[in-house]
């Protein structure tokens, strides 16, 4: 996959919301083009369809119109095991809201995709151990998620979404919710993500995560604008 | 919105939830509903043995398993109440947190929600009603249509009104807890189900940790609504308790009282009797499943009496066959008290009185006896002189502790040794020995006449039955023309076919409970999605399949379903064993039965409950996390 030339190719890609009889155009005409080890900012005020874009590039929204490929697969008329395997091994997605499963601890909720690949146990739990202390978060592997601080969760939801290895990372608003020397923290695994070749897309508005940019997108009344 | 607007809009806004918990409480008061009418009806109430028809041994034990699937059928009934409410407010737990955060008064959000739970409960109990009252009509017309009279009995309209104020009162003030409980909770947990629910404790329980995926979120799930699982595990241990005691009960109870019935009629049996005599036998029998009146007969009659000759030729000529000779007449019988010693003074004690009665009495000579009926005591064993067994409804209607009582016929006295079910005559019956019963009646001696007036001859296999059978009736015919032959297994086949509809009957009883007891488990369901919905969206998101989570659903359900079904049989195979039925009769066959009927059950519960997972399961990913 690595090898490959374009991460992710979005072309006229429209998304309506229908509510009893009104419909919100969320996006409109999209077209997006971003190349393996890319690192893509998308900016765009709130509710400007930052999410959606990356919900529908993650295949976890299916589009209006308009067709998505992700790493030379074409994901509009696959069905839902083909997308869900496909995620699993492919994309790491971190959530606004890190979104861990509160039933799992720590180590389990970055086993699981792991798990679905089918790895080694001892695979697994090796790597548990050096994700957990890439976001430093060793000591708590056998935590709650409820137990955690926001910061916390976002690191797990970090190290979840590293856990299958994948070439394409969507996060979305990473540091939102955060002080700043936890969102500090998050650059530095974004910027080591990138060092490492991965392919990022973001939707944020910190700074010091534009900085890492490749490609700086502005999303604006449903409209992708390339600031360079 | 107004204050009195908003339960209703509430109530309709949220449709299907609505419709599960008037739909499941609307089954429980049918289901009592109609067993209390229609036992009533078929004779066999929770208080009333049956008119007319079957004996008093019979009908105590449908009348015990009425009373126990009853009684069940009621906790069940009020189990189920409470678990709906239950479940209904525990859904709301988050709105009313957000009411009282946004300022709302506790007295009127506690008026929102009991005027709710009042609508519900209203709804619920008199469509039981009508529905319970509906379901007798139906099953009573098809009862009459397959064969079974019920009796016609009006329907009581103050029975029915209790039974629905019943309902109501339970319902209201179950219901009315978990109203109370929510509102007493902080608005902060109840807007956040991660404290409601206890997630901030972590998991005790290390197994848990160690099992495979599915299984792990599915058990933490379980722990993490503790309150509603123990409150349906209760539910559906009460369902499966029921549901033994209806289905292997049933089973094993069809099976012993068949064999009860087979043992005191006997299998490839005739009757050799004047023809006159053969009517009023299978009149006597047909009394155990139809009710009916003889008139009058003088058994005695010396053309009744069964001539010497006819059973020489008949042992002489056909092989392969038992002859049991009996004198059959019906004599005024008088109980004469016995003693008893009290068991803590050691003081004798007189029981009984001095009833009287009429009853068939029937003249055997002990070691011929062809018959083997479940006796309590023992039966005339060869030389007893004076001796009586009586069948069961004698005992009861005419005797305190008839096995230490006697009893006088043709003013001579009997001793009573045994108490035996006997189908005939509905079981008012007396056994003494032949020699005896021919001295105290009276019977005329004659020259070449045996002083009986039947002959039951049991066809032994391996001889071929019909061959022994045509040999016999063309024997009678030849000789004696005014005898006539009965062949006892139609009478049989028709009292067993009268068993199997009533205990398939009591079986059909507990249906409207599990039908109620199934949609619990599809509310308990749909409440583990409703608070894991974004947590499986999550799952989804990050790459799961919708079979890992059908599987995660289905798992939860199994659990549950398997530690109910588990306790529920053995509880109800306890019951049955130790109180519904004496000396049990279980065969292979009808072990494969109850095994196969429960399995049934088992599959169909689960399959109904999987449904809101699988529908759940095909939502998009996005609709899941919102």
């Amino acid at each position: 996959m690595k090898t490959e030339k374009t991460a992710v190719l979005a072309s006229s890609l429209c998304k309506t919301y229908e509510i009893g009889d009104v419909k919100i155009e969320v996006l409109k005409d999209v077209n997006l083009k971003v190349e393996t080890g890319e690192f893509v900012v998308i900016s765009g005020a709130s509710g400007s369809g930052k999410t959606t874009l990356l919900n529908l590039i993650s295949s976890i929204d299916k589009p209006t119109s308009g067709k998505i490929v992700v790493f030379d697969n074409d994901l509009s008329g696959k069905n839902e095991d083909f997308l869900a395997g496909f995620r699993c091994l492919n994309i790491g997605f971190v959530f606004q809201s890190y979104n861990l499963v509160s039933t799992l601890t720590v180590a389990e909720n970055v086993a699981f995709p792991m798990e679905w690949a089918q790895e080694p146990g001892a695979q697994i739990r090796k790597q548990i151990e050096e994700l957990l202390e890439l976001v430093g978060l060793q000591h708590r592997a056998d935590h709650f998620p409820s137990q955690l601080s926001g910061g916390e969760q976002q690191r797990v939801a970090f190290a979840r979404a590293l856990a299958n290895d994948p070439p394409l990372f969507l996060v979305d608003e990473p540091t939102g919710n955060l002080d700043a020397k936890t969102s500090a923290k998050i650059s530095q695994i974004l910027e080591r993500l990138k060092a490492n070749g991965k392919t990022i897309i973001t939707a944020t508005h910190d700074e010091q995560i534009f900085a890492l940019a490749n490609q700086k997108l502005y999303l604006e009344n449903g409209k992708l604008e390339n600031l360079g | 919105m107004s204050e009195t607007s908003f339960p209703f809009k509430d109530l309709m806004r949220r449709k299907f939830q609505t419709s599960i918990v008037v739909v499941s409480i609307t089954l429980c008061v049918a289901a009592t509903l109609l067993l209390l009418l229609f036992s009533n009806e078929i004779g066999i109430g929770i208080s009333s043995a049956i008119e007319g028809r079957l004996t008093a041994g019979f009908s105590a034990v449908f009348s015990r398993f009425v009373l126990f699937i009853g009684i069940l059928i009621f906790i069940l009934g009020v189990v189920i109440v409470s678990f709906m409410s239950f479940l209904m407010m525990s859904q709301r737990t988050r709105d009313i947190g957000l009411m009282k955060a946004a300022g709302c008064p506790n007295e009127r959000i506690r008026y929102y929600f009991r005027t709710e739970l009042l609508l519900i409960i209203f709804l619920g109990c008199f469509l039981g009603v009508i529905s319970g009252i509906l379901s007798n009509f139906v099953l009573t017309n098809f009862f009459s249509i397959s064969g079974v009279q019920p009796q016609q009995v009006s329907i009581n309209l103050w029975f029915i009104f209790l039974v629905f104020l019943t309902f109501f009162f339970i319902g209201v003030i179950v219901g009315g807890k978990p109203i109370s409980d929510a509102i007493k909770v902080e608005p902060s947990k109840a807007i956040s189900p991660t404290q409601y629910h206890g997630l901030n404790r972590g998991s005790s329980f290390k197994a848990i940790s160690k099992s495979r995926f599915a299984m792990r979120i599915a058990l933490r799930s379980l722990q993490r609504h503790k309150s509603a699982t123990i409150r349906i595990i209760l539910c559906l241990t009460l369902v499966f308790t029921l549901l033994t005691v209806a289905v292997a009960g049933g089973v094993i109870a069809d099976q012993t009282s068949k064999n009860w019935v087979e043992r005191a009629v006997g299998s490839n049996e005739v009757l050799i009797a004047n023809q006159e005599v053969c009517d009023q036998y299978e009149l006597l029998l047909s009394k155990f499943y139809v009710a009916n009146q003889s008139s009058e007969f003088n058994y005695t009659q010396e053309s009744y009496l069964i001539p010497e000759e006819l059973l020489s030729q008949l042992n002489q000529s056909i092989s392969g066959i038992s002859i049991d000779p009996r004198l059959i007449t019906e004599a005024n019988i008088t109980e004469v008290p016995g003693i008893a010693i009290d068991q803590n003074t050691g003081q004798p004690n007189y029981v009984g009185s001095n009833r009287e009665g009429t009853s068939l009495v029937i003249g055997v000579e002990p070691g011929k006896v062809l018959n083997d009926w479940f006796t309590d005591g023992e039966f005339l064993q060869a030389g007893q002189q004076w001796k009586a067994v009586i069948g069961d409804s004698i005992a009861q209607e005419m005797f305190s502790e008839p096995l230490v009582e006697s009893l006088t016929a043709f003013n001579n006295g009997f001793g009573i040794v045994g108490v035996c079910i006997d189908p005939i005559n509905n079981g008012k019956v007396i056994y003494v020995p032949l020699e005896n019963l021919q001295k105290a009646a009276h019977v005329p001696e004659i020259n070449n006449v045996t002083q009986v007036n039947m002959v039951l001859i049991k066809i032994d296999l391996p001889v071929n039955y019909e061959e022994t059978l045509n040999q016999i009736r063309t024997l009678v015919n030849e000789t004696y023309p005014q005898f006539g032959v009965l062949e006892l297994n139609a009478l049989l086949n028709k009292s067993l076919g009268f068993l199997d509809q009533m205990w398939s009957t009591i079986m059909f009883l507990p249906a409207f409970s599990l039908v109620a007891a199934a949609i619990c488990l599809v509310g308990y369901v749909m409440l583990s999605i409703n608070e894991q919905r974004q947590e499986l969206g999550i799952l989804r998101a990050v790459g799961a399949t919708p079979r890992t989570i059908i599987k995660i659903i289905s798992a939860q359900s199994f659990i549950v379903l398997l530690s109910c079904y588990a306790i529920g049989i053995i509880a109800g195979i306890s019951i049955v064993w130790l109180i519904l039925v004496p000396e049990l009769l279980i065969t292979g066959s009808a072990m494969a039965e109850i095994i196969g009927l429960l399995l049934i059950v088992f599959a169909t519960v689960f399959v109904f409950a999987l449904y809101p997972a699988i529908k759940f399961s095909k939502r998009c990913v996005l609709e899941m996390m919102s």
